[in-house]
Order: structure tokens, then C-alpha cells, then sequence
């Protein structure tokens, strides 16, 4: 573990690491490496190109690349020009980059040629430069190619003056309803993050880590601000080897990677297709996953084939880092039912608390709120979200004591663990019962025939809505749907039984990963206002 | 053959935007995990040939001549 330094701030352990080891990797990409001292150098030259460009402390700068050693350059780089970065998704559209430009008042935008066809036709009155393309912009703003923004001098003398309360990144949600939000987080709430996850899993300098989600996504923080805390090295894994799991274990194997943490589909893949017999992943020592359920069975799966790593289920709304996790024991098999999200993590505090904002008995169901220094400042620009978003409540001294509130159900098992049980915007009333769609989707994805469901609502016409399952079956499972259901039915109380369940080779997700269930709702609502039907479930 | 996978692709998968043989499908904002399964099911149904876990990789799938590439050498099989 590095020294503490005064002040801590995300890119502090770079400079230290590029001190003790400058020759050893920091980020591996494709094969090659980067050392920390060729990511110490070239993220100095990319914060003076920053500066030069007009940025200032507290400026935002908006990152716009694949993920990749200019991406990470980029990262630190404007972390050490005084700013915060926002990293867009790198499949965004050209009106989602604008929405994010527009949103945040970014005063640099970092891009590269190859996403050129994605970039707006214009740009914001806040915006300076564009930098990383060679050529111009038809928009009246300034290009600044990466050779001449890397053969910048270094920042030397133009180092900002920060502290840790100045904010280091700001993540917007994908803004599937109204407009997206932005997750603000200081260097502060992020080293702090850093550290517990360190300390938490035992995190060493000759761990090397995977990057397997964009830059975009909470979960990627782990990858380069821990592991460069620590003086480890991490991998960054391209989205084409995420989608081929073939390859994907054969990059796990070949890096030799000690630390995995993605969402439960990567490694969901990995044990369906990956092969995992043949590999050697004795090195893999630490695998965590957060976001969403992993399949019970797939994680017994999982957790006998690698019976000596730790395997953790990690959670924590983008809005606290995270907060409470679950050691999944050896031998864990599916017959133990849902894994529980664990117990609090080191530094926070949880309530679990009612409709009327108290703390609910011991072992009742409530929502979690969350204070810790993980957490994050609010969201950004959006005064009216920030006065809904806390629970505070007066310490003994009078002081505030601000919560995050989760809108996650969950109960307290007698172990002290808590059970995630849904949203509590998934809590839907059918037929007058109120029903957790979290619940009935267990209850699919439990059937030995199905490898990944899903449960949503669909309007049927107006006023009229369904229950309706989707389901991925086992490779060379042949049930059918009608009997899927039937056999779903008799697990589950009749209000709360889809009306019925599609079969599908796979479902739309998210950017990261996780299963879109309003895309699912969507694609499936227009095929049931066309028929009409309710088959029986 | 090629044809066939190129039209198959452009239409279903990057919705009718044009691919070339060499250009990398499988980044962000391309072809996910779904598109990924369509494309086996696809090559599995229209050239009948079986497509195992273990082949699921780059080298088979990461370009339009990769997956063509494959296609030729299962066939021939």
C-alpha cells in the first residue's frame, strides 16, 4: 500500500507509483504495456494541453474514446489539469454526446478520429477545444490532434491547486426516462472507495486487475484508481473480447489476471461458453460482481470452478460507490436460493427504513439508505433531485447526517445480512396485490430449463396491465413456452403469475451489460397490442 | 457467402448501415451479446453447420472476413 499523502487526491498514487516503479506496467492493452511512468509523462502532457486549452479547476472535460491507453491517458490527464471528467458511452449517438456536452458545460471535449462520424455537428458556447482529432471540425471550435496534445510540455509549473473536496467525475444515467443525471463525485468520495476496496479484499501491488466495463459505468473506478492506488497493474479487456467468451478466458489465462469485477453477464457468459474446463485460471484470486442478480445456478457453477478465489457479491448504487457485500462461501449451491447483497462495508452506515422515514423493526422489509464517505455530493445541476434524493437526520450534536436513499427493498436476515427483494419502483400492484417483479423473475430464472429471465409490465390497452416473463433457455433446452409457464405458475401466487412468457435467444441490455427491461417491455408490448391475446398462464 | 453474412448483418444487426469486410463489429455500439447469438443462429441455420462454445472467439467472429473465414472452413468440414 502506497504511503498516505497529503492531500489524497484519485491521481496522487500515479505519481507515486511512477516514482517506486517506473518500469512496471500500469495498464496493459492488445498485448503492450504502458508503464506508469509512460502514463505519468503522457497524462502531464495531456493536463498542460488542458490548461493551454483553457481549462481550470473545477472546469468539466468530457471523455469520449473506446477504452484504451489514450482513454486512460485521458483519464488522468484531466484529473491533473484541475477538472472532472465526464466519460460518455463510447456507443453513444451523436445526440446523446450533445445531450452530455450540453448537460455538463464541458469545456474540452477528448475524442479520437475513429469517432468522428458520432461527434454533433455543434458544440456548446462552453467548449474550447476538441482534442484527439487530426483534422478540423466543420463547428467553429479548436482541434488539437494527440501528437501535438502528447508532445506538449509537461505541466510543471501549471499544476493546479486542488483539495479533495473538488469534484473528480461526474457520471450521467443512461436517462432512459427524462433527462439523464449526473453522479457527482469528489476525489474525496472516490479515494475513499479506493482505499476500502483495497484494504477490504486485500489488494497487493502484484495484483493485476481487469478493466471489463466502459469508463462510464461506476464499476471501472475499482480498475483504475484501486489498482493504481495499490502500484497494481490492470488489463483492459476490449468489448469485442466481452462478447466472445472463447477469447475472453483465453485473455483471463494468458494475462494472468488475480482481480475480475464486471456485472454477472461476462462471467454469466464465461461459464455457459467459455470453456472454463480446458483454462488454467488459477491465477484469478479475487472475482467480483455487482449490478444486478447472478443466476443461483450459474454462480454455483461458477464458485465450483474456482473453489480457491474469493468470490464477492458487491453492492452499491453508482450514487454510494458501494456499500455492503457478500462473501459467497465455498461449496455455495443453488438450493440456498437468492445470495444476499451482505452486510455493510467498512465506513458505512445503513438504515433500513418505512414509508414514513423511520427505521422499520428488526427483520421487516424497507428501503436502504446509505451514508458514507463513499457516497457522492449529489447529482448534478439538479437542485429539486438533491432535495428528494437524501434522508437527513440530526447527530447528537445537531449535526446533519445525510443518507443516500437507495430505492432498493431489502430485509435483514437474522445473520445480520440483508436480502436485495427489487426496486421500489418494481413493486407493482396486479389485480390489487402488490407484486415484486424481482420476485416473479426469481422465480423463471429458477426453473432448471432457463438460463437468464426477466419479469415486466406491458400495457395491454389503456389501463390494462400485464404481467409478462421473458426467458433464455439452456442450449438444447426444447420447452416450450405454454409449459414454461405452467411450470412458473405453480411456484408463484396466481396474482402474481405472468400473463405469459416469451422465449428469446438472448434479451437487449444496457451499456452495461445488464438486462434492458424496458427495451424488453417495449419490443414485446407492440407484438401484444397487435394480438390482443392473454394466454394462460 | 460473403454476401449473404454482409446482408444478414447490415440489416438485422447495425440497421442498414453499410460494413466493410475488415471492419471490427463487435465495439461498443455495434453488435452486443444478442447480435452476437443472431449471427450463430443465423450461420447455423442458413449453412448448416453446428457452432461450438470453444469457437466463440476473434479470430472467428471479429470481422466480416473472420466470420466468411470460419463459415468456409466449417463447411468444408
Amino acid at each position: 500500500m502506497i504511503q498516505p499523502t497529503f492531500p489524497a487526491l484519485l491521481h496522487t498514487p500515479l505519481g507515486l507509483a511512477a516514482d517506486a516503479t517506473p518500469d512496471k506496467p500500469a495498464f496493459r492493452f492488445d498485448g503492450a504495456s504502458l508503464t506508469y511512468s509512460e502514463l505519468a509523462d503522457t497524462s502531464s502532457r495531456m493536463a498542460r494541453t488542458l490548461v493551454e486549452a483553457g481549462v481550470r479547476r473545477g472546469d468539466r472535460v468530457a471523455l469520449f474514446l473506446d477504452r484504451s491507453f489514450q482513454a486512460t491517458i485521458a483519464l488522468f490527464g484531466i484529473l491533473r489539469a484541475g477538472a472532472a471528467y465526464v466519460p460518455i458511452d463510447p456507443g453513444a449517438s451523436q445526440q446523446r454526446v450533445r445531450e452530455i456536452l450540453d448537460l455538463s458545460g464541458a469545456r474540452c471535449l477528448v475524442t479520437t478520429e475513429a469517432k468522428r462520424a458520432a461527434l454533433p455537428g455543434g458544440f456548446p458556447a462552453s467548449m474550447s477545444a476538441v482534442i484527439g482529432l487530426s483534422k478540423p471540425l466543420e463547428a467553429e471550435v479548436d482541434v488539437i490532434s494527440w501528437e501535438e496534445a502528447l508532445s506538449s510540455p509537461d505541466l510543471g509549473a501549471r499544476a493546479q491547486v486542488l483539495s479533495e473536496t473538488d469534484l473528480a467525475y461526474i457520471m450521467f444515467t443512461s436517462g432512459s426516462t427524462g433527462t439523464p443525471k449526473g453522479i457527482m463525485h469528489t476525489h474525496a468520495s472516490g479515494m475513499s472507495y479506493a482505499c476500502m476496496a483495497a484494504n477490504l479484499y486485500g489488494l497487493r501491488a502484484d495484483d493485476r486487475f481487469s478493466n471489463a466495463c466502459g469508463l462510464h459505468f461506476d464499476m471501472s473506478t475499482l480498475d483504475y484508481f484501486c489498482s493504481t492506488l495499490v502500484g497494481a497493474s490492470t488489463t483492459i479487456i476490449p468489448d469485442p473480447w466481452l462478447k466472445l467468451p472463447a477469447s475472453l478466458a483465453e485473455l483471463i489465462e494468458a494475462e494472468r489476471l488475480t482481480v475480475w469485477y464486471s456485472v454477472p453477464l461476462a462471467l454469466l457468459q464465461l461459464v455457459e461458453f467459455g470453456d472454463l474446463g480446458s483454462r488454467d485460471l488459477s491465477a484469478l484470486r479475487i472475482v467480483l460482481y455487482g449490478g444486478e442478480v447472478f443466476v443461483p445456478k450459474h454462480l454455483e457453477t461458477l464458485r465450483r470452478l474456482l473453489p480457491d478465489a474469493l468470490i464477492g457479491n458487491v453492492y452499491g448504487p453508482a450514487e454510494t460507490n458501494q456499500c455492503t457485500w457478500f462473501n459467497v462461501p465455498e461449496g455455495w449451491n443453488a438450493d440456498r436460493g437468492p445470495v444476499p447483497i451482505g452486510a455493510a462495508c467498512p465506513n458505512a452506515d445503513l438504515l433500513v427504513i418505512g414509508e414514513d422515514d423511520a427505521d422499520v423493526a428488526p427483520g421487516e422489509t424497507g428501503e436502504l439508505a446509505v451514508r458514507a464517505p463513499t457516497m457522492m455530493q449529489g447529482y448534478w445541476r439538479q437542485p429539486e433531485l438533491n432535495r428528494t434524493a437524501f434522508l437527513e437526520r440530526a447527530g447528537a450534536g445537531g449535526e446533519t447526517q445525510r443518507y443516500y436513499r437507495t430505492g432498493d427493498i431489502v430485509i435483514e436476515r437474522p445473520d445480520g445480512n440483508l436480502d436485495f427483494l427489487g426496486r421500489r419502483d418494481r413493486m407493482v400492484k396486479s389485480r390489487g396485490f402488490r407484486v415484486e417483479l424481482d420476485e416473479v423473475e426469481r422465480a423463471i430464472a429458477g426453473l432448471p430449463m432457463v438460463s437468464e429471465a426477466a419479469a415486466f409490465t406491458v400495457a395491454l390497452r389503456e389501463g390494462v396491465t400485464v404481467i409478462r416473463g421473458a426467458a433464455i433457455l439452456n442450449p438444447d433446452e426444447t420447452i416450450g413456452a405454454r409449459d414454461l409457464a405452467a411450470a412458473v405458475a405453480r411456484l408463484l401466487p396466481h396474482f402474481a403469475r405472468p400473463d405469459r412468457i416469451e422465449l428469446l435467444p438472448e434479451f437487449p441490455r444496457t451499456g452495461s451489460g445488464k438486462i434492458d427491461r424496458r427495451a424488453l417491455a417495449e419490443q414485446l408490448s407492440g407484438e401484444a397490442q397487435v394480438s390482443g391475446v392473454v394466454g394462460n398462464a | 457467402m460473403h454476401e449473404t453474412i454482409r446482408e444478414f448483418i447490415e440489416a438485422d444487426l447495425v440497421l442498414e448501415r453499410e460494413i466493410t469486410a475488415d471492419e471490427p463489429l463487435l465495439l461498443s455500439g455495434m453488435i452486443d451479446s444478442l447480435g452476437v447469438m443472431r449471427i450463430v443462429a443465423f450461420l447455423e441455420a442458413s449453412f448448416g453447420i453446428k457452432i461450438p462454445a470453444s469457437d466463440l472467439k476473434i479470430s472467428n467472429f471479429g470481422t466480416l472476413n473472420a466470420i466468411a473465414a470460419y463459415v468456409a472452413k466449417r463447411t468444408a468440414a
